[in-house]
Formats: C-alpha cells, structure tokens, sequence
C-alpha cells in the first residue's frame, strides 16, 4: 500500500486493526465480516498492526512487553517462565535481543523486531506494518524485507505501508495506491507496475510548483536521486572561504535521557550552505540539536556561532546571534496548540525584549497577520489555536516564525516528517531560498531520498559521533554502511 | 524490650492504614492516575466504618458500608477524569474536600454536633496469641500479604502488565484490544477498597473513634508514598512506613524531651519527611528534566 | 484580548452539574437539598448587607486567586495558598508585634512588606525544589499548607499568644485600632484601593508584558519557549513568588482589616478558594473579580449558616468541593451537551 502523507494509510491500518470505527462500509477476515472497531476481535481473526512509531510502553522489559498482549484473563506467570518463553519467541523470528533489557534502551531496529515479535504472539495470519522503513538504514530496510518475506513462506499474509515506490516494489507482490482517503489503484500486481506511472498516482494532481524532476523522485522515493549534489539550485558554489556560522570542533556532551551523548562531533556550516545530518533516529541527532540550540551543556569541544566562541552562551543569546530552530516535534518543542496562533508567532518578539516591558498585543497581531499571510499560510484569524492547522500549515506557521531576516543559521530537524508532498516540496523551497540569501542550514533527516535531493554535504551520525562525511554524488550504499556502522 | 515492642507497636497502628491507601495510590498510577483523591476516599472509609459500626452495630456490615462509599466515591472520580476530562489534581483534591465536608456533614446530620463519633469497638484484634501485639487489628496483619498481593498483581501478571501499558502508553494497550480508560475504572474501584481499609484502620484499628478532618494529610502522604516508591508497591509500602516512623519518633522526642522542642515542630515532622521523599525522588528522576514534564493543564 | 468570558458558559454548566451532586450529598445527609440551597443564596445575597459581606470576604480571596493564577498560567499548581497566606499573616503580624507604639505611618509599610515576603518566602522553597530538581510542587505546597497551620498554631499559642485569649481557639491580642486598615466589617477605602491595585497590576503583568505572556505560554507548552530561548527557572520562580508574595498580601490585609488578629486555623479554606476561584475565572484577572465576590459571598454564608438558618457550614465546602471536582472538565461529554441545547435555536 502506498501513498503520501495525509492519503489515509494509517487510517487505513487502525480500521483494519479495529482501533477505529469506520462510520460506514464492512470488513472481511477470511471472509468473515468484522465487528468494526474492535480491537480483540479483530486479533482474534488473525489481525495485527505495528505501528509507525511502534506502541510498547518505554519503561517494559522486551519479556514483558511480548508478554502483554498474549492472552486475557489475570496471566499469573512466573519470571524464569516468562523469560524461557520470550526467549522461544525471539529466537523463532531470530532476534537476538536480550529478553532483560528495556524498550527504552533497544535501538530502533530491535524495537522494531521486538513489536513484530509481540504481534506474531497470537499466531497473526494479517500482519500490517505502517511504514516500518521510515526509521531503518538501507541495511535494516533490506533485513526487513528478509524477514517479511520470511513470514510469507510461513503463511502470513503481510500488509506493508510504505510510501517510496522503490521499496514496494522491491518486495510487494501487489501495489495499491491511495491518495486523498480514497484506493486510487490496485491491486497492481508487482510485474505490471510501472513506476512512472504509480508516481504519478500517489502525486496526483497536486501541483509541486518548486520541485523538478529530481525532487519529485525524492518525493515519491522512485528512485535514488542526488547523483546530480546540489544541482543547479544555486549558480555558484557556497563560497568556503567565508567564515562559517556555525561550527562545532570536537563537541561531547554527557549523556541525555534517551539519547545518547554527543561524542567528539565536529561539524562546520558555511553561509549559503545546507549541510545534511542521516543516520538512524536516536543516534544523537536530538543532543546535537540540543547542544546547538544551548538546551544541552557541552562538557568538551567547541561550539562557535558566527566566529564567537558560544559555549557559555544562553539559547536567548545564541538566538541574538541568529540561530534559528525548526525543531523535531512540531506539536510539542514548535508550537503551543491551545495557544494562539499569534502568541505562537510573537515568542520570538516577545525574546527580544525585557521581560517587564509594556508590549502591545494588537501590534503584535497585526505583524504576525502579515507574516503569516506573506508565508501563505491557511488559517481563519490569528487567535485560533494553533492545534487547529493542518501538519503543513502549522509547520509553515514556524517557518514564518524562524526564517527572518535576521537567521544566520536554521537548524531543521525533520521538517517535513509527516507533511503532503505539496507541503515537503514547500519546506524544502523555504530552505533553498533561505540557502540562497546566505543562512547556513543545518538539516537533519532520517529520509535519505530528501538528503540526497538538497544538501550539499552530507555527514553522518552514528552513536552520538560522526560517522562519515559525504559529498555529492552520494553513495547510497556507503552512506548505508556508515548509518550502521558496517566497515567498508 | 518492652519499649521496642511499644514503639514498633506505634508504628504498624499509625503506618498500617498509609500502607493500604499508599496500595490504592500504587495501583492507581501504575494505570496513570495521579490519585490526589486518596484523601478525601480515605476519610470516607474511616467515617462510614465508625458510624457503620455505631448503627448496624456489626464491624462486617460497617466495612461493607465503607467499602461501598469509596467504591462509590472513587468511580466519581474515575468517571469525571476520564469522562469528562478534567484535570486529575484538581479533580483529586475536589474529591478530598467532598469527603472532609461529607463526613461532617454526614456526623452533624446524625448526632446534631460536630464532636467525635466515638464507636463500642472497632476492627477485630489479633489477641493473646501475638503477645504484645496482640492489640493490634488483623487489618496489620493483612497488610503484608496485601504489599505482597498488589506486587504479585503489578509485576508478575499480564493483568499488571496491561494495567500498566494503559498508564503508561494507552495506544499500546488499545492496540492489544485493552481498553485502557475502563483498566482505570478497575484501578481506581479496587483502590476504593483498600482506601475503606486504611480508613477503617486508622479510625478503627486503636482508638474507636472519628473526629472530623482526623486524617490529617494522610492521603497525601501516601500520594507521596507513591512518588517516592516510584510507582514500586513495595518501594511505596517502605516509604508509608517511614513517614510514619518518622511521625512515631517525634511523638517518642516529644516524651525524651518534654517541652523544650514545641509540640508543634515535631507535629509537622512527617510532613517534613514527605517533602524530603518526593526531594529524594524529584532528584532521582533528573531533577531538571522533571522541571520541563509535560504537567497537567498542558497542551500535550 | 481574552476575558475568559467566553468559558462562562462552560463553568456555569460544571456549578450546576456541581450543585446537582451537592443535592444528592445533602439529600443522602438527611438534609432537604431546596432547603439548604435558599438558606445557601439568602446568607450569600440575599439578607440584609449580603453583599457587602460578598466584598469583605471576596476582596482577599480575589488577591489570593491572582495570585495563585499566575503560578497556574506558567503551569505550576501552586496549592499551597493557604500556607503562604497564613506564613504572610504570621510575618506581618510579627512586625505589628515588634514595632508595636511606633506612629502607623512606619508599622504598615513594612507590615505590608513583612507580610508578602513571608508569603513569598513561603512559596519560594516548593518553587526552588521544583525547577531544580523537579520535586512535585503538588505535595510541597500541600504539605507547607500543614507545616504553616501548625506553624500558626504554635506562634498564636506561644509567642504571640494574647495573655487575655480565653476558649479554645488560641490567637494573638487584637491590633491596637491605629494600625488597622478597617474595622471588622472588612470593606474600607484602603482595601478596595489595594485590591484594584493588585487587579490592574495584575492584568498589565499578565496581558501587556513578556513576562506575563512568555509564562503562560510557559505553562501550556514549556518545551516551546525552552526552545526559543526563555528561561523557565525565571519565569517559574517568579511566578511562585509573586503568588506566594499576593497570598501573603491577602493574609496581611486580614491581619490589619477584618479579622484584626491571627488565630489558630483561621479561615481554613482561604487557599483552596482561591483555587477554584482561579480556575473557575480561567485564570484570567477580570473574571476572577467577578467569581471572588460570587465565592465571597458563599464564604460569607458558610457563617450565616450554622448561627441564623441552624444548618452545618460543611455546606459551603461540600459546594467548592464539588466545583473543584468539575471545575476543570472539558471533554465532549459536556460539549455535546451545550451543543444539544443550542440545537433549537
């Protein structure tokens, strides 16, 4: 099943999965119609989902979490019981995972594992994982796919929702497209597909004003682009000679709750400069853009911002000196949503101020009116709440707010995770012409398609460092083994 | 040894009924509600005991009564925080004032005064048989099968497991076909009984008598008992009987020194150590990023 | 600007859902709810002087409740109002004891300043535990709220003890009229004007400064301003300071106004007033004006009550209760409802 953002995919799984209730229509299992919205029925006919960003409690040891959805009724186990029986499970999809340790603490692809292994527990005859690539590294992608294909020899029929027509048809037997909340085409059987042709159904008729023939590629992820680097977005090369706006030489953190530390990172951005950061989630990308943004203390190394030394600096004098940052989670380090949408766009104002000084609240209004209509921006008036927008439009809200005149350096931290096309391809024209005015951009994906498609060097993190440092044309297969750590 | 025997007696009476509503608080966050009603639950339980006693004049009727009222009072609870979405804290602490008030009410509209209700007996004793504990009610006995009990419940059944899949991460529990806001109703009702327990207890298990606001701030502390516990029934058991020890060794002072450290000061040294436990905790979970947590009248 | 007027109708619904659960409690009492409502609506308004009444006890309830609004906006629950209110009263009662002959033009200042640093020191502590090291302000404050009453407890039966005090509530002598800021009837010229004083500082701090906008947009999202560069350590500590300080202004205004002394456990449920009456206003500075002089007059009824009707004041706090436990709903349940009834028109 493939489709952008927004085309219904996930919902798609929770109806299947019985976690929402259509308002209309049947479900057949088997040929046995569904009680609709009815989770343990539809685990009794054989159906489990996994979820994108996987759903098992962070602080249950990979025994209980497999444990938990086995069964009903009190479940009286004991421990070397449970663990003998976890281990029996983990050894028959052969994870090596150790049963003891916490969910919290597994890297992403053993989480991964570990949420199929607990969805196998009730012998599921329908297995949906909803865009179970998105975190992997291509080695991952490709061990996934072994193991899905795996389960079809056992019999399991696997339902896989992806959105880069490069994967579905490296391992799907049939296509289906979805677009808008509606099955556009399929099923397609695998032969018959074409991939210009699926492309443009998952686009549809969107119009991608900035995107060009690479960029639609990255979007729909057809095929591997960026062989062309930076292409001819911009006529001359980031001029290296200027000094650049940030720098970090040798930076180490201690350790973040849930991320690991920042280990002797060096990395540099030259004004007009977009530098990539990939690597698998949780490989340090949050404490780098912590450490950057002043929210985490480097214990070692230094961090320069715009030639001075920022070390010491507060995150409000770090902004003073034109950091700027689109942050990971849009809903909660981005935005208020109960607050409105102006007192969303008027904390950078209101930062520029002393705190006891009389400001006034209808000026404020009408600038952030203004700003957000030049930024295009579909909203009622500027006291909604921001919770109110869509995903592109809230996103938009904080790109109005962070690229101003005065950016020198934008962080951007998965800034088009979960957008349309429409709005990715308008987010990444905000940062090339953000690129193009002289801001340094400093952007961090767990998307290769969109690296490759517009940085202009790319690193690589692996465990908190840097792992390796490329320039177009990429390598996806050496930028793959760098992302796990894979020696050449 | 008598003295041992009189001080560890002082401290299972005044420790045994914090346990059992720190048990009610335990199961309750393990299904993610932050119970601050445990106050106002427990002063209904230890009323409805003492005037069930007086009225029916049968303790097993009079537990039943208070086991019903805080069943009654907790699914309220349950059933404006899930229901209605209110804020848990203040919802608590409305539950609390409801069962101060209450229970005045409810002894004024009986006995037409506000003076304690004083009842002919109370909770069952051990008897001879246990020496010199033979004083205390079986409910302290209980107790430790109860701690061992809510241990067994949370850490070694998948019951326990979904429960806390449901606090913890809800969309988990529902995607295993567990509904994670009626887990709470169960939570939330049981830790109904055990507050009618530690009610019963603290009105009934020495003296036999219910004055109003008797309980002191004693929910609270076993709110308290929770953090500090971490969420662990044992870890929260331990840490209700410290407070309370810490309570009993100030009333021992007060006898070692008489009057020359105020009444007053050593009153207020429980819940000086109830703010000492949830410091420990607060740091222990890394201070400064429990500053930033998500709070509850936050957007996400 | 917003009001918070729009959430009237919100709150109406959670009072009458809230008295609805109070019939049922009285009912079960044994008590005629109708009955006890009347006498509730004619000892809050209705009598002779009721409404002046309102003033008298609304008037340190709404210093209070913007006090304890402004810890709520930058989303600390500072419930410990009642603590700070009676460590202010304490401090300041203290200074009147200290500075006693000296001309009142010496004594009141700095017993204003003793009586809201007190308050403040009182909060300052919860606020220091919890932006250090995340310690829940929750049980501080709710435990600081019993230290301060034995605290109370312990100065009114020792050091300030009144050598005349008979009965059984200990208390300190009554204040010399001098030194008094109204008789005990509470409204006088002096409060109202302090109590518009806190309003409109109050509201310019909120709605027309950083500070007041960065900490409410603090308390719903503190990430969010983490990220663009606001301190929560300033922003949080102030604004338990300041409540605490506004809690230690009311208590003052007691001391000085109409109770013209401490006593043990005196206006019990000040704090927790101030509470609902914040949350019930939306936390906003005008409706709470509005909601003190509503739960000023519930107040004022809970001692009409027992002495003119023969009814138990547990009433009033059976009420506020039950308004604490509604107060903060907000789901669909209820939405569907105003929508329901909004259907016809």
């Amino acid at each position: 099943m493939v489709g952008q953002n927004g085309a219904g995919k996930t919902t798609f799984a929770r109806v299947a999965a019985g976690l929402v209730r259509p308002d209309a229509g049947s479900l057949d299992i088997d040929g046995r119609p569904l009680r609709l919205g009815r989770v343990a029925g539809a685990r009794a006919a054989g159906v489990e989902l996994v979820h994108q960003s996987f759903a098992l409690p962070p602080s249950f040891t990979v025994a209980e979490a497999l444990e938990f959805g086995a069964g009903g009724g009190i479940g009286l186990y004991g421990r070397r019981q449970l663990l003998r029986r976890c281990r029996e499970r983990l050894a028959a999809l052969d994870l090596d995972v150790d049963p003891r340790r916490r969910i919290r603490d597994l890297p992403v692809e053993a989480q991964q594992g570990v949420e199929i292994a607990r969805a196998l527990v009730t012998d599921a005859k329908l297995l949906i994982l909803d865009e179970p690539t998105a975190v992997l590294p291509p080695s991952g992608i490709e061990a996934l796919f072994e193991r899905i294909r795996g389960l079809r020899r056992h019999g399991v029929t696997v339902i896989l929702i992806l959105h880069k027509i490069r994967e579905v048809l490296a391992v799907a037997d049939t296509v289906s497209v979805l677009r808008g909340g509606r099955l556009v085409a399929g099923p397609i059987p695998r032969e018959g597909a074409d991939e210009a042709g699926i492309a443009q159904m998952i686009i549809g008729g969107a119009e991608v004003a900035s995107a060009d023939g690479d960029d639609t590629a990255a979007l729909v992820g057809a095929r591997q682009v960026g062989s062309a680097g930076a292409r001819g977005t911009r006529e001359e090369p980031p001029p290296a000679a200027r000094e650049a706006v940030l720098s970090l030489a040798s930076v180490s953190t201690a350790k973040e709750p849930e991320e690991p530390a920042l280990d002797r990172v060096s990395l540099s951005v030259a004004p007009g400069e977009i530098v990539g950061v990939a690597g698998v989630q949780g490989n340090g990308q949050r404490t780098l853009v912590k450490t950057i943004a002043g929210l985490a203390d480097a214990v070692d190394g230094d961090i320069r911002l715009g030639g001075s030394r920022a070390n010491r600096a507060s995150p409000a004098q770090r902004r003073a000196l034109g950091l700027r940052v689109i942050p990971f989670e849009r809903n909660s380090e981005g935005l208020s949503l109960t607050s409105a949408l102006w007192e969303n766009w008027s904390v950078r104002e209101l930062m520029r101020r002393p705190l006891l000084s009389l400001v006034d609240p209808a000026a404020l209004r009408r600038q952030c009116d203004k700003s957000l209509k030049a930024w295009g921006v579909h909203y009622a008036h500027a006291a909604q709440n921001a919770g109110a927008l869509s995903g592109g439009n809230a996103q938009k809200v904080i790109l109005a707010r962070e690229i101003d005149a005065d950016a020198r350096l934008i962080i951007a931290a998965q800034p088009a995770r979960g957008l349309d096309i429409g709005a990715t391809a308008f987010v990444w024209s905000a940062l090339r012409e953000a690129a193009g005015r002289g801001c340094g951009v400093l952007l961090i994906s767990s998307d290769l398609d969109e690296l490759f498609d517009i940085s202009d060097r790319l690193v690589v993190m692996l465990s908190g460092g840097i792992a390796g440092t490329f320039a177009p044309p990429y390598d996806l297969a050496a930028v793959g083994r760098a992302m796990t750590g894979a020696s050449a | 040894m008598t003295e041992f025997h009189e001080f560890m007696v002082a401290i299972l009476r005044s420790g045994t009924p914090l346990v059992y509503v720190t048990m009610a608080g335990v199961i309750a966050q393990r299904a993610g509600v932050w119970h601050l009603g445990l106050e106002g639950v427990m002063i209904i339980g230890a009323c409805a005991t003492i005037l069930g006693i007086v009225l029916t004049g049968s303790f097993p009727a009079a537990i039943a009564i208070a086991c019903v009222l805080c069943v009654a009072a907790s699914v309220l609870l349950w059933f404006v925080i899930e229901k209605l979405g209110a804020n848990p804290i203040i919802a608590g602490l409305g539950l609390t004032g409801l069962g101060i008030g209450g229970t005045a009410l409810a002894v004024q509209a009986l006995f037409g005064s506000l003076a304690a209700v004083t009842a002919p007996f109370g909770v069952p004793r051990l008897g001879e048989a246990f020496g010199s504990y033979g004083a205390l009610s079986i409910f302290v006995l209980m107790m430790p099968f109860v701690v061992w009990g809510m241990w067994v419940l949370l850490r070694r059944t998948r019951f326990g497991l979904r429960l806390a899949a449901a606090g913890e991460h809800p969309l988990a529990a529902r995607s295993v076909g567990t509904d994670p806001g009626r887990t709470r109703l169960i939570a939330l009702a049981s830790g109904g009984v055990l507050c009618a327990i530690g009610g019963a207890e603290l009105a009934a298990g020495g003296l036999t008598i219910f004055a109003q606001n008797m309980t002191a701030g004693r929910g609270f502390m076993s709110f308290a008992a929770v953090i500090f516990g971490a969420g662990h029934p044992i870890a929260a058991a331990f840490a209700a009987m410290f407070f309370s020890l810490v309570g009993v060794a100030g009333i021992r002072l007060q006898l070692l020194f008489g009057a020359s450290i105020p009444h007053d000061v050593l009153l207020s040294l429980p819940y000086l150590a109830t703010i000492l436990g949830v410091w420990i905790s607060g740091r222990m979970r890394g201070g400064a990023k429990a500053a930033t947590e998500a709070s509850e009248l936050r957007d996400y | 600007m917003n009001l918070g007027f729009g959430a009237i109708p919100r709150a109406l619904a959670f009072i009458v859902l809230a008295l609805a659960l109070c019939g049922v409690i009285f009912e079960l009492a044994g008590y005629s709810a109708l009955l006890m409502f009347e006498a509730i609506l004619e000892g809050a308004f209705l009598r002779a002087g009721g409404w002046a009444q309102s003033l008298r006890w609304g008037l340190p309830l709404f210093i209070t409740a913007t006090g304890v609004a402004i810890s709520f906006r930058c989303g600390f629950f500072n419930i410990g109002a009642q603590g700070q209110f009676y460590i202010g009263a304490i401090c300041a009662a203290f200074v009147t004891h200290l500075l006693a002959g000296a001309p009142a033009a010496l004594v009141l200042p700095v017993t204003f300043l003793a009586g809201m640093a007190g308050g403040a020191l009182w909060a300052l502590w919860p606020g220091y535990l919890r932006l250090r090291s995340g310690t829940d302000e929750v049980i501080t404050t709710l435990m600081g709220n019993f230290i301060a009453a034995l605290v109370l407890v312990y100065v009114t039966s020792g050091p300030l003890k009144d050598p005349s005090g008979t009965g059984q509530q200990a208390a300190s002598p009554l204040l010399p009229a001098v030194y008094r800021i109204s008789d005990s009837q509470g409204i006088s010229p002096a409060i109202i004007g302090i109590a518009a004083a806190v309003a409109l500082a109050m509201w310019v701090l909120v709605n027309r400064t950083p500070f007041g906008m960065l900490a409410s947009l603090a308390g719903r999202n503190p990430t969010m301003v983490r990220f663009q560069g606001a301190r929560l350590w300033t922003l949080g500590l102030s604004s338990f300071v300041i409540s605490g300080a506004l809690a230690g202004l009311a208590g003052t205004v007691e001391l000085l106004g109409p109770t013209g002394r401490i006593a043990s456990g005196f206006l019990p449920g000040h704090g927790f007033t101030a509470v609902l009456i914040a949350l019930v206003a939306n936390l906003s500075v005008f409706a709470t004006a509005v909601v003190s002089l509503f739960f000023g007059g519930l107040a004022s009824a809970a001692i009409y009550l027992p002495i003119l009707a023969g009814l138990p004041a547990a009433a009033i706090d059976i009420f506020n209760a039950a308004v604490a436990l509604f107060i903060t709903a907000k789901s669909g349940l209820l939405d569907r409802l105003l929508r329901m009834a909004k259907l016809p028109t």
